[in-house]
């Protein structure tokens, strides 16, 4: 079918952007929840604040690629030291159940959300994509913006990366252990405290960089970190709990849906990236790529 | 401290009054106290604005407005000395419902405020038993006690359907799936298609989650239609006009809107991706009067920005209040003073208030132009009102 492809290809593409934007966010989550047990509801407030040092950084004027590499990278640091913080100030209340967790994290997100307004006010802060990167090119017809290209680009080259440190290397198979095992792994004398820290803040980190990123399409405002934060949480239950590969599939998948599934079904586009997630926990409860036993 | 106990006593005065056998006794203490403008008890006037959520950016504008016109009268209204409450309405009914009974309980002389329709809707009946005056800034709910200085949704979008019609024969409307959205599109649908214009399709995105409007916008795309009417405000209304030059759209597919697409902070926000939009409101700051220019002044010189739609809702509000309370401060006195209302000296021109409580008014139409570096929405024309 030549014409549907035609008629659908550029919304497929933006399927695969907004789902590597998705994947940022959501890998940190699944880590951190994964090996930690713990459900960080303050990860919308760490990618928000990522957009927002984009907004600082490079502002609503088109500025050089150079600068934008400098927001990413403060983004990474800033949210690496929020999320090494956090995993600190988590540490007395870590074994007393997910919702006193999701009590002080939620507090932690509505301290930071009002900061936010404080500093930078409710209006909608504008990024603008690098000036080499800020045209649109054609595809099938289509015009579409090359930034969105770039974000797909960057996003796989994460994914890859994610993929080798978790799947290929001794550290990410101690973070593997502790997802399936945690008291395990502290059995075999492995210090799991700065273990937890590291996911803690690699996590962060990249949640901010997603903030970076998403930037000069999502642009930050008041209320889009618990918006990313829902569609984090949907990601994660689709794709299991603590890989890579799940957190990838899942992002994508929610992407399609959120895009080629809204452009096909208009009039169920509330209802279609639940009704997803509530398929995915009928026919597999633990996620798609759930290696944790529930 | 001393003010605040004077203020204290003195608002006493009206909530005693306020019981319907009293209320001959309240003007007779106002005049008792001589001839200046010094006498009349204070008045208390809630401001129930958002200042958190979506629509703190409204809300903000809107206490601007009100202040103003405060400012330029010697803090009075009607020769009182004004009292102000400002209360965060928040983003929704569960916040706003219960920030309108509290001012209720306190029994202020008045109302301004209420952003969002459902909380308009909430309060509606609260206010009519107390026999509160609310003056309502936007939504279309009216009844005894709620008189509106803004505009009906239906309305803003039905003046530009027959100007449409008349450019482009086929249009795709799109609009947040909530009831502003569904009120605006239906307006602009019966105008429009009255004119002779062919509706292509119409499709409505979710409301306060939808962030990428690429899927819609394909479909636009797809429909052949040769313009689209949109209906968004706040972030959502950014983040569609940007989308919607950046997928090349805006060239081939000319965009129509009310005029909540392009106002304030809105405008600010979305930047050049906007040039070249049309919408339709009942105000530009780029309006050519005297009344307007005189008020852009001011309100330019007190807030360093210049003044929204909002603002002039929240401005007329105090206006009308003025006159009202001139004429008494208990509820119902407040209300026969609005009745007798009947032209409004509006920085958008001359208003008056319609059968239904709401202002009788002229539309612009409005189109997003680059002046020296700084967007504004240039008036183009008057619309026929619908």
């Amino acid at each position: 079918m030549p014409t549907w492809l035609d008629n659908n290809l550029v919304t497929l593409i933006d399927g695969v952007a907004f789902g590597v934007l998705l994947f940022c966010l959501a890998l940190g989550l699944s880590l951190v929840f994964g090996v930690m047990d713990l459900l960080n509801l303050a990860h919308g407030a760490l990618y928000l604040g990522g957009a927002y040092v984009a907004v600082s950084v490079v502002g609503p004027q088109s500025g050089g690629l150079l600068r934008f590499g400098l927001a990413a990278l403060l983004a990474l640091l800033v949210g690496g030291a929020a999320g090494a913080g956090l995993s600190f100030a988590i540490r007395p209340i870590a074994g007393r159940g997910h919702l006193d967790q999701a009590l002080l994290t939620l507090g932690v997100a509505f301290v930071l959300a009002d900061l936010y307004s404080e500093h930078y006010g409710n209006d909608v802060a504008t990024v603008a994509p690098p000036t080499s990167l800020a045209g649109s090119v054609g595809i099938a017809g289509n015009s579409y913006p090359v930034y969105r290209l770039v974000v797909i680009g960057a996003g796989l080259v994460l994914a890859l990366g994610a993929y080798y440190v978790i799947e290929r290397t001794r550290l990410g198979a101690l973070v593997r252990a502790s997802v399936v095992d945690a008291p395990m792994v502290r059995a075999l004398g492995v210090n799991t405290t700065w273990l937890i820290t590291g996911v803690f803040a690699a996590g962060a980190g990249l949640a901010a960089f997603g903030g970076v990123l998403g930037a000069p399409i999502l642009s930050a405002s008041p209320g889009l970190d618990s918006r990313v934060l829902i569609l984090g949480l949907v990601v994660v239950v689709i794709g299991g709990l603590g890989s890579v590969s799940g957190a990838l599939t899942g992002a994508l998948l929610i992407g399609q849906v959120e895009t080629l599934g809204v452009s096909l079904l208009p009039t169920y586009a509330s209802f279609l990236t639940f009704g997803t997630m509530a398929l995915v926990l009928l026919l597999r409860p633990a996620g798609l790529f759930s290696k944790a036993t529930v | 401290m001393v003010r605040s106990l004077r203020a204290h006593i003195a608002v006493s005065l009206p909530v005693l009054a306020s019981a319907v056998v009293l209320a001959g006794c309240s003007s007779s203490l106002n005049s008792s106290g001589g001839g200046s403008s010094d006498v009349g008890a204070a008045v208390k006037v809630g401001l129930l604005v958002p200042t958190s959520g979506v629509y703190a950016p409204l809300g903000k504008d809107m206490r601007q407005g009100f202040q103003l016109y405060l400012d330029q009268h010697g803090g009075k209204l009607g020769g009182h000395k004004v009292d102000l409450q400002v209360v965060d309405e928040g983003g929704s009914p569960d916040t706003g419902v219960p920030a309108a009974q509290g001012l209720i309980s306190k029994s202020v002389n008045a109302v301004v405020g209420v952003v969002n329709s459902a909380t308009a809707l909430g309060v509606k009946d609260s206010f009519n038993e107390a026999k509160i005056p609310l003056i309502d800034l936007t939504g279309k709910s009216a009844s005894d006690y709620v008189w509106r200085t803004s505009f009906s949704n239906g309305e803003v979008a039905g003046a530009l359907g027959p100007y449409a019609a008349q450019n482009c024969k086929s249009a795709y409307l799109i609009g947040a799936d909530y009831a502003a959205g569904k009120e605006a599109t239906a307006g602009f649908e019966a105008t429009y298609t009255k004119a002779g214009g062919k509706i292509a399709g119409s499709v409505y995105p979710p409301f306060g989650t939808t962030t990428n409007y690429q899927p819609y916008l394909a479909k636009i795309k797809q429909s052949g239609a040769k313009c689209t009417y949109a209906f968004f405000s706040g972030s959502e209304a950014v983040a569609f006009t940007q989308q919607y030059a950046q997928f090349g759209l805006k060239n081939s597919v000319q965009l129509y809107g009310s005029g909540f697409l392009t106002e304030g902070g809105v405008l600010t926000s979305t930047g050049t991706a906007a040039v070249g939009v049309y919408t339709s409101l009942f105000y530009s700051n780029q309006l050519d009067t005297a009344v307007n220019q005189a008020f852009v002044k001011a309100y330019t010189a007190a807030n360093k920005e210049a003044p929204s739609v909002f603002a002039v809702d929240a401005y007329d509000a105090a206006q009308v209040l003025d006159t009202a309370f001139a004429k008494g401060t208990t509820g119902p006195e407040v209300i026969a003073g609005l009745k007798s209302i009947t032209t409004v000296n509006s920085p958008r021109g001359p208003w008056t208030f319609s059968p239904g409580h709401g202002p009788q008014q002229a539309y612009y139409l409005r189109e997003v132009k680059d002046v020296n570096g700084s967007l504004v929405n240039a008036v183009i024309k008057e619309l026929s009102t619908p």
